[in-house]
């Protein structure tokens, strides 16, 4: 068939290797650049925190986290970049003060997912066996099963696979206006196909009912001194955390939520917060150079949830909001058997 | 869903408004707004509460405004725009003028922030900021502590509502002095008082009204719940209890066993059982 896709972010790609691997033919919309950095994936840290995500999200979350967890090996060896895949558990920490806030994360968890009892509390010296730099924490959780996705390197390698694929016809800086019945509709024209996807994100504003964007931001970090391997959260009262290692000591730190469509640079309310809870954790990130500050809007509706929404031959896929590389594989893989494949 | 209590012909007055319920409610930190408006529809507050400067001023690229707020908007409930993160007078005026053009209210939720790390209210810059706010037209709803002084400068400032906290934001510690918040009581019977800030358990709600307040408000007890919206139905519950408690006059403590039963005719190898 020949197909056509509105949005090449992080959805539009996941859809696009799909459907690829099914022997269709591809054309891709996008108001951005193949390289550009608009989409919400761009910004994105990449973490596979099937668990820890749920503290404020929804039990469905967890089933298709599990999925997606495995689907990205595959997805990744696809574009070439298998190495940007990482499933060596992650970190749940907090200050001596705060401890309340790990008992409160934990009985959350236990609450919404039988599977959360099976997650070990690590004393100072188990910590320390995992993570020699975090030896400072007396108190940790550790949950194997979690891991992450370099964001930008996937970004990269799909861009590079998607525009040398001569199955693929990539659209670059065209605003689509919106997708009807096996219909793309530009602003002058409008292009037929025998199925079409709408994976606009915020793009698909006017047309998806309810859908707001909740802006992020963060902030990477050269640190030499900081040898921290994996994913790591810092749980605080207001401060919450992340810490997101990628190669060469490189180090994402996120990430506010802001519900706000502002996507202007990042304040100096939000740097100092972040900051400052990062210092907390490793005096090593004082020497940290700053590489870049980024800021983006996640799509999101009013439940936090991801939509998918089918007609006769299209499909709407919206709202992956923070956790759009814990659920984009599944929820793509979902909507494809509901829809185009059923 | 269990049987709604009501207390229908309990009505107070705030702000000029005549309402009903006397739970004032946050509408931070909840799983998604739509858990919120489900959590404030059973909670059956009539106020919540905003926070204006964390949540950025409008969209850009022509989105045209906040989402977050049209959802806040469309609930159909008065809306109490606070000046949360403001740390002196100046930046808590400033933020009540946008409050005040956003949302097109007067009310204002007058919070000064004097430490960092409690988030305890600075209440020289909060008296300074009530002051200024009232002249220029606002209902200044003022987060304060249980100290009566600092209670009696925002009365002579002119504030209609006080509203000491029950413990440090975000605590979860219930009061932690209630003489303090019964002396304030006492003293200003014709304000209108709310405990505002650390309440973490319905008892704690309860314990407020009990003690003649007229109203409670708080955010973290509900939405950090496991079930936010479970958890809003017990407040709701908790402070009708609590008003319930306090119009029908609660008996005196005494220092020593006064029996409901007489013990006059029990045998007497019974009265030391």
């Amino acid at each position: 068939m020949h197909i056509g896709i509105a949005g090449v972010g992080l959805v539009g790609r996941v859809l696009a290797l799909n459907l690829l691997r099914q022997g269709h033919t591809l054309t891709l919309f996008d108001e951005d650049i193949a390289y550009g950095d608009k989409a919400a994936g761009m910004t994105a840290a990449g973490m596979l925190a099937v668990f820890a995500e749920l503290e404020s999200a929804e039990s469905v979350i967890f089933d298709h986290g599990n999925r997606s967890i495995a689907l990205w090996p595959d997805l990744l060896a696809q574009v070439d970049c298998a190495e940007a895949y990482q499933q060596k558990g992650s970190i749940i920490t907090a200050h001596p003060q705060d401890y309340n806030e790990l008992d409160h994360f934990i009985e959350t968890l236990k609450s919404k997912v039988e599977e959360a009892s099976q997650i070990k509390l690590l004393d100072r010296r188990e910590l320390t066996e995992l993570e020699p730099d975090l030896s400072q924490h007396a108190k940790a959780f550790f949950i194997p099963q979690e891991g992450q996705v370099d964001a930008q390197h996937f970004m990269q390698a799909s861009s590079d696979y998607l525009l040398a694929n001569s199955d693929v016809t990539w659209n670059q800086n065209v605003k689509v206006k919106d997708i009807s019945e096996g219909s793309i509709e530009l602003e002058e024209t409008s292009e037929v196909f025998d199925w079409v996807f709408d994976a606009r994100g915020l793009g698909a504003n006017a047309q998806v009912k309810d859908l707001r964007g909740v802006r992020g931001e963060v902030i990477w970090l050269d640190a030499p001194e900081v040898n921290i391997t994996r994913p790591t959260r810092m749980l605080h009262p207001r401060y919450k955390i992340y810490i997101v290692p990628r190669p060469n000591n490189r180090y994402v730190i996120g990430a506010t939520e802001i519900e706000s469509e502002d996507k202007s640079p990042v304040s100096v309310r939000s740097s100092l917060e972040l900051l400052s809870a990062l210092y907390s954790m490793h005096s090593g990130f004082a020497e940290a150079r700053i590489v870049k500050m980024l800021t983006n809007c996640r799509p999101t509706l009013r439940d936090n949830l991801p939509q998918i929404i089918h007609g006769q031959k299209m499909t709407r896929i919206n709202g992956l909001y923070r956790h759009g590389y814990l659920l984009a594989p599944a929820i793509v893989e979902k909507a494809l058997n509901e829809g185009i494949n059923k | 869903m269990m049987k709604k209590i009501e207390t229908s012909d309990d009505k107070w007055e705030i702000g000029g408004k005549t309402l009903s319920s006397r739970l004032l409610i946050g509408s931070a930190l909840y799983p998604s707004p739509a858990n919120m408006e489900d959590a404030i529809k059973i909670s059956g507050s009539q106020i919540v509460t905003v926070s204006l400067r964390r949540q950025a001023a409008g969209g850009n690229e022509g989105t045209g405004g906040n989402q977050f707020w049209d959802i806040i908007k469309s609930m159909g409930i008065e809306v109490l725009p606070n000046t949360a993160g403001s740390h002196s007078a100046k930046e808590a005026i400033t933020t009540a003028q946008m409050a005040r053009e956003v949302f097109g209210t007067n009310w204002i939720k007058l919070e000064v922030i004097g430490d960092q790390y409690n988030l305890q209210p600075d209440p020289f810059e909060t008296v300074k900021a009530a002051e200024i706010l009232i002249k220029d037209g606002f209902e200044v709803f003022p987060y304060t502590t249980d100290d009566l002084v600092v209670a009696k400068r925002l009365a002579d400032a002119g504030c209609k509502i006080l509203m000491p906290w029950g413990s440090m934001i975000g605590s979860g510690k219930g009061l932690m002095n209630p003489d303090n918040l019964i002396a304030i009581r006492k003293q200003f019977p014709d304000l209108q008082l709310v405990v505002d800030a650390g309440i973490g358990k319905p008892s704690h709600a309860t314990q407020a009204m009990e003690l003649g307040y007229d109203g409670v408000l708080l955010n973290s007890a509900i939405a950090l719940a496991q079930d936010p919206v479970k958890m809003a139905d017990a407040f709701r519950v908790a402070v009708v209890a609590g008003r319930l408690g306090y119009e029908a006059g609660t008996m005196k403590e005494r220092a020593f066993a006064s029996p409901s039963t007489p013990t006059v005719g029990t045998p007497f190898w019974h009265q030391f059982d």
